[in-house]
């Protein structure tokens, strides 16, 4: 009894806190197991009721996903002939051909490239600024902080109509640099305040230390600073990236045909006939499984991410 | 005694900042509220007006 | 001035050595390592600010460009704060808002609490909590209009199971008096574990010789919680209400591809009935004036939210 703090909790209050968030975290996990078995299903398993828990697993949805298809009449089928491939077989089961590939892989691309794009302009000019803010005086320190943290937080709809008329007279609009340049601009007051506080937390004695020896100031930046600070940026780095990833309104005013990603193409996916949720689901899966695993990966940095560095745990 | 001059500016300082703030809050509250009309047609004055105020005093020494 | 690292590094080394690097005039460096950031966002973010506050002062139109643009005045202020329909935006705004973040803190401060009795394996589930909030908002949107469906939806099916109610008979989207919960639901789903992540913090940061003083003063664990967890976490929780605040007075994403808006109007909120003005009506100069209003609504809570994050920041 002596050894018993006061303050730990009981066996039973922890059994009871125990099971009450295990039983939270399972409901919540719910709905994200459910569309990741959807894109498993058949669509006529997708909208069978009552729900069906266990299915005969297909890759159809998949398949869907990436393809467009046309249903043809027997005599048309017989024309085309055996199907080749795998896939081919799998959507003729219905009586549909594979008719071309969906612009899915392309939206895809075209996500990966201005989210990778926005991220490493952002570490760039974010490791920059928030290392002079942490180290040297600048003029109106605070105020510019601020102005670059209250810029993150404008609704992205009113922001939209100017830069949707800028755009359109600089020919930026529906362009991979277009939306490069705006991700980045909406993720440098992320940037800027995460790393800020990451750099914060650097011993200014190492540079110090390092000046005495002979480096010059950016030397010790390069050289010193950074490579202690290569896990914030890291971090970072996953956060910009996911919030680019993640982003839909600007995409979904500001591009249409070329420079589409995939947040608002997802939704338009639809089947030859209805609806088509397990190629929905598979976009879905595709696109939010990445994210999941890098929030896997981040769980000791996604308090101070998500509150710009303000709350560090 | 200048001592005592800080800790009074300080004081207004802090003293102005909540009052610019319970006005942007008052502002938002007359923006959305179901009752009348007259409170959501100058809400957005109100909320101005905080807002001005809190960027001019937050400039006032600490 | 004898305040930077530099200079104070400067004053202790001799001179051949100082000179080599105050060479490089820190003032300067520090220019260079910051404009670079400040010209961005100057451009995409200042300059159309400014362009803004300017076309709400006029009736200009984008689908229009040959048309002439007067300067209308104050007109757009005026009517935009007289118009019923958007005062009704606002109060659906304000029902999104008021709910998800009753809820959000019921069920966040409630969860980080019971977290924070650090039962075995806690870290694991903390984990599979957090999920939904890193996600796609839009996508999580479309996502659940598939949940939501009425019969083949694990939503209505879920309901129709734990209340014996038909799975068919309601439509949470389709229904004008479910719609705006179907909204608070999803946000809920996923806003609530960033709720929690920032109680958990709250929490953790209260020492535990607080509470042993508190137990040696035979203060009971109800009067424990009110006097000592609730104040010491409230700068936290005061964080998370005014950022979910900000967040969700201009939600966007998540609804317009849960609802779009409807059915009807009802869950038209700010954001989307602005999108509506802006970039299917085209009426660019009265939208210019209706995203001004909203900026500085915005400005005015990011500037609370600030003070706020300093307040915790100190502790």
């Amino acid at each position: 009894m002596s050894s018993y703090s006061i303050t730990e909790p009981s066996r039973r209050q922890k059994w009871f806190a125990g099971v009450l968030v295990v039983l939270y975290a399972l409901i919540t996990i719910l709905p994200l197991v459910w569309i990741i078995g959807t894109s498993f299903k058949t669509p006529s398993d997708a909208i069978a009721y009552p729900p069906k828990t266990f299915f005969t697993p297909t890759v159809e949805g998949y398949v869907n996903v990436f393809t467009t298809r046309t249903r043809l009449t027997e005599e048309q089928l017989q024309a085309v002939g055996e199907p080749q491939t795998w896939y081919d077989r799998l959507v003729r089961k219905d009586g549909l051909v594979i008719s071309g590939p969906s612009r899915f892989a392309e939206r895809f691309t075209n996500s990966v490239i201005i989210g990778f794009g926005s991220t490493v302009l952002c570490i760039v000019l974010g490791t920059a600024a928030a290392y002079a803010f942490s180290r040297f005086k600048v003029p109106l320190k605070d105020d510019l902080l601020f102005f670059i943290l209250s810029t993150r937080m404008m609704p992205p709809i009113a922001v939209a109509i100017p830069i949707f008329l800028m755009f359109r007279s600089l020919g930026l609009s529906d362009t991979h640099a277009g939306m490069i340049l705006l991700y980045t601009a909406v993720n440098l007051s992320l940037s800027v305040w995460l790393l800020k506080g990451f750099i914060d937390e650097i011993p200014v004695e190492y540079e110090e230390a390092a000046l005495i020896d002979g480096y010059t100031r950016f030397q010790a930046f390069y050289k010193v600073v950074l490579p202690q600070a290569a896990t914030g940026i890291a971090s970072t780095a996953i956060f910009c990236l996911i919030f680019a990833w993640n982003e839909y309104a600007f995409a979904v005013l500001l591009t249409s045909g070329n420079a589409q990603t995939a947040p608002p193409f997802i939704p338009t996916i639809i089947g030859v006939s209805g609806q088509d949720w397990p190629a929905v689901a598979a976009g879905a899966t595709l696109f939010l499984v990445p994210v999941m695993v890098f929030t896997i990966l981040l769980r000791k940095h996604l308090l101070r991410g998500i509150t710009f560095g303000a709350v560090r745990k | 005694m200048t001592r005592f001059l800080d800790g009074l500016l300080h004081f207004r300082r802090g003293a102005w900042e909540m009052l610019a703030s319970v006005l942007i809050a008052a502002g938002v509250v007359m923006l959305m509220q179901p009752f009348a009309l007259v409170l959501y047609s100058w809400s957005f004055l109100v909320t101005l007006l905080g807002t001005v105020m809190f960027i001019i005093v937050s400039h006032f020494p600490e | 001035m004898l305040h930077s690292p530099v200079d104070r590094v400067a004053e202790a080394t001799p001179h051949a050595i100082a000179k080599r690097f105050r060479g490089l005039s820190d003032r300067s460096l520090a220019w260079l390592f910051v404009a670079p950031s400040i010209v961005l966002l100057l451009a995409v973010n200042i300059f159309p600010l400014i362009w803004t506050i300017r076309l709400s002062f006029t009736n200009f139109r984008v689908n229009r460009p040959n048309a002439e643009v007067e300067f209308v005045g104050l007109k757009n202020y005026i009517s935009i704060l007289s118009d019923k329909d958007i005062w009704l935006t606002m109060q659906a705004t304000a029902h999104f808002l008021i709910w998800t973040l009753v809820l959000q803190v019921l069920i966040g401060f409630s969860l980080a609490y019971l977290i924070n009795k650090k039962f075995r394996g806690n870290d694991l589930w903390t984990t599979i909590i957090v999920l939904p909030m890193m996600l796609s908002p839009a996508v999580v949107g479309n996502f659940w209009t598939f949940l939501y469906q009425p019969q083949i939806g694990l939503f209505n099916y879920a309901i129709g199971f734990l209340t014996g109610a038909d799975p068919s008979s309601f439509s949470m989207i389709g229904d004008v008096a479910l719609a705006p919960w179907a909204i608070v639901i999803v946000d809920t789903w996923m806003w609530t574990p960033f709720v929690m992540l920032i109680c958990l913090a709250g929490l953790r940061s209260i020492p535990d010789s607080i509470y042993e003083a508190a137990e040696c003063d035979r203060a009971s664990k109800w009067r424990q919680f009110w006097t000592i967890t609730i104040p010491l976490v409230l700068p936290f929780l005061m964080l998370a209400v005014l950022f979910r605040g900000i967040e969700n007075f201009k939600m966007f994403d998540l609804v317009v591809q849960l609802t779009g808006g409807g059915p009807g109007s009802i869950t038209e909120l700010t954001s989307i009935n602005l999108k509506r003005e802006a970039f299917e009506k085209w009426r660019t100069g009265y939208a210019s004036a209706y995203a001004v209003i909203l900026f500085v609504t915005v400005f005015g809570l990011a500037s609370i939210y600030v003070k706020a994050l300093n307040k915790v920041k100190e502790r």
